[in-house]
């Protein structure tokens, strides 16, 4: 562990004369402990496909007296291997559990960095299904953010589910984890985290903060999960993407106000007779502030549009 | 002779060398090689957005289920008889072949396809004279993607929907299908998961055929055909579906908004 240590600053030491941290074996991803034992690395603002888009999800790590549950692990091996530095660097105690949020790349691909004998994965009972019908896809168009030669085998999938629905409580040494299940939503496997101890709730992709909400699962699912969250009292929330924050209900209020302006105005198109295309052109709700916005909206009105025409 | 001639070639269209020959750069490959089998060496004319034109958008925002509307001009509504639309680059390059009856006049017609990567798609039309018209679209599917294309979102499956326009001239009619491709392997048994999917839609008043298509893969999850005509479509329009390799069939009426049925 300390060599990881002085490793870093050894590389920071002689700076831009022996290149990045990088060089060294392993590099660890900056993280903050947002609570007590708590640990979160915040995520970049950036594209699904620009550089460094390994790195956009916030993930981290929870320390208990007798292990560490990891929740999400970024969206490349070497994201993983970095985020299993940090946590080497912060504690001595084995990682036991690491939870998945849901199936996207950019919380799931480092995965592979945590495998071991006594490490179980855990996440949504429908998560495997989600992995199954998403692996193929993910070699063919995130090969690179695998370990070359990229394999199926390094897409890991739970060990352990929690039933749609309902919870399942991990304990990491005086300190229980509760994780729900959640009907579609975001994505068709979303899974959240409360940490008891600390009054934190890890939400996944059901908050995002800063960037435009991406649509993956179901628009009404998404909002009526959000109409749950709102009433759910919290000390503090780690969102899918964007910044840590102490108002659950307040750092929910902007994407539920997207949600709510996208269900009516593609109800609205699709009872005047528009097609898809007409609704994707025409459907704009105000959007001041929200990041990746050309991108993300576009397909989130297309989505919610084959959701709502069978309504 | 001519329904064998498609049986031939949708055979070839869903055959695994395709898939092959997709994986060069953009190229026209596809079309290259389907053009002699569906056309031989007639001329085949390419210009004059007036007349025709194929709309898709350049960058798609959901690949599993892209907008292509082929649009007709005032010449050529009413005098086209088939309509093919071809996507280049697809594993499975020939999306639909559409017949158009003479009692419909047609304007315009939007499929929503799978788009596999970057590719042009093409759409030809032939007229009652034996011209041939194609137009075609680049479409980039590529970058933003987070997913797969779900599996399907549930309903009861051949469920049928319809959604007209306030005037009665436009007509979106849905299924609800996975349409599922075939190309994937079920990773619990090894076995290729085979194709599921509508192979023919059939559109027709009195018992009379007024449209028909012989469809495949390439059609979105969900299979959604619109049609845009000229005047107010005639009603009761009755849509059949038909579901391979199971040949169930699957049938619904619209009434027309008069008979305020949805």
């Amino acid at each position: 562990m300390k060599w990881r240590a002085a490793c870093g600053a050894f590389a920071a030491l002689l700076g831009f004369a022996l290149g990045p941290a990088a060089r060294c074996a392993t590099f660890s991803l900056p993280v903050e402990e947002v609570a007590r034992g708590l640990f979160v690395h915040v995520g970049q603002p950036l594209a699904l496909d620009a550089p460094g888009h390994d790195d956009i999800a916030n993930i981290g790590f929870i320390v208990g007296t007798r292990c560490v549950a990891v929740i999400d692990t970024g969206g490349s091996v070497r994201i993983g291997r970095a985020l299993r530095s940090a946590v080497a660097e912060h504690t001595r105690l084995p990682v036991c559990y690491v939870i998945n949020t849901h199936v996207h790349v950019d919380h799931l691909l480092g995965n592979a960095a945590f495998t071991g004998a006594h490490v179980q994965f855990v996440g949504h009972a429908l998560l495997g299904d989600a992995l199954s019908r998403s692996r193929e896809f993910f070699l063919n168009n995130y090969a690179g953010d695998l370990e070359a030669p990229a394999t199926a085998a390094q897409i890991v999938g739970p060990d352990r589910s929690v039933p749609q629905g309902g919870e399942l409580e991990l304990d990491l040494g005086a300190r229980p984890l509760r994780l729900h299940a959640w009907p579609k939503a975001h994505s068709d496997c979303d899974l959240t985290v409360y940490d008891a101890a600390t009054g934190t709730l890890w939400s996944g992709d059901l908050l995002f903060v800063q960037r435009t909400p991406a649509l993956d699962g179901s628009l009404t699912g998404w909002l009526a999960a959000i109409d749950t969250l709102t009433a759910i009292s919290v000390k503090r929330v780690i969102p899918g993407h964007g910044a840590v924050s102490n108002d659950l209900r307040a750092a929910l209020a902007p994407e539920r106000q997207y949600l709510q302006s996208l269900l009516a105005d593609v109800r609205a198109a699709i009872a005047q007779g528009k097609p898809l295309q007409d609704a994707v052109r025409d459907v704009s709700p105000a959007h001041s502030g929200w990041l990746l916005w050309d991108t993300t909206h576009p397909r989130n009105v297309a989505r919610a549009y084959q959701e709502l025409e069978w309504e | 002779m001519r329904s064998g001639t498609r049986a031939v070639l949708f055979l070839l269209s869903v055959s695994p060398s395709w898939a092959i020959a997709a994986t060069d750069a953009p190229t026209n490959g596809a079309w290259q090689a389907l053009r002699p089998q569906l056309y031989g060496t007639r001329d085949i004319s390419e210009s004059g957005d007036q007349l025709m034109s194929v709309d898709a958008p350049a960058s798609t925002p959901d690949p599993s289920a892209t907008p292509v509307a082929v649009h007709f001009g005032r010449e050529l509504v009413g005098r086209v008889h088939e309509v093919r639309v071809i996507i280049d680059n697809n594993p499975s390059p020939l999306v639909a072949t559409m017949d158009l009856r003479p009692g419909l006049a047609v304007d315009e017609i939007d499929l929503r396809v799978r788009i596999d990567r970057f590719t042009s798609v093409r759409a030809i039309a032939e007229t009652d004279s034996g011209r041939l018209e194609m137009r075609s679209a680049w479409v980039n599917a590529s970058g933003g993607c987070s997913t797969p294309p779900s599996a399907a979102q549930g309903g009861v499956l051949g469920q049928i929907r319809f959604h007209p326009s306030s005037d009665d001239r436009a007509l979106q009619i849905s299924i609800r299908h996975p349409n599922n491709s075939g190309f994937q392997v079920d990773p619990r048994t090894g076995d290729m998961i085979p194709p599921h999917f509508i192979s023919h839609i059939r559109l027709s008043v009195g018992g009379q055929t007024l449209f028909e298509a012989e469809t495949g893969i390439s059609l979105s999850e969900n299979p959604s055909l619109r049609i845009v005509a000229r005047e107010p479509l005639p009603a009761p329009l009755t849509v059949e579906a038909l579901d391979v390799p199971t040949q169930s069939r699957f049938a619904a009426t619209w009434q027309g908004q008069a008979a305020g049925t949805h």
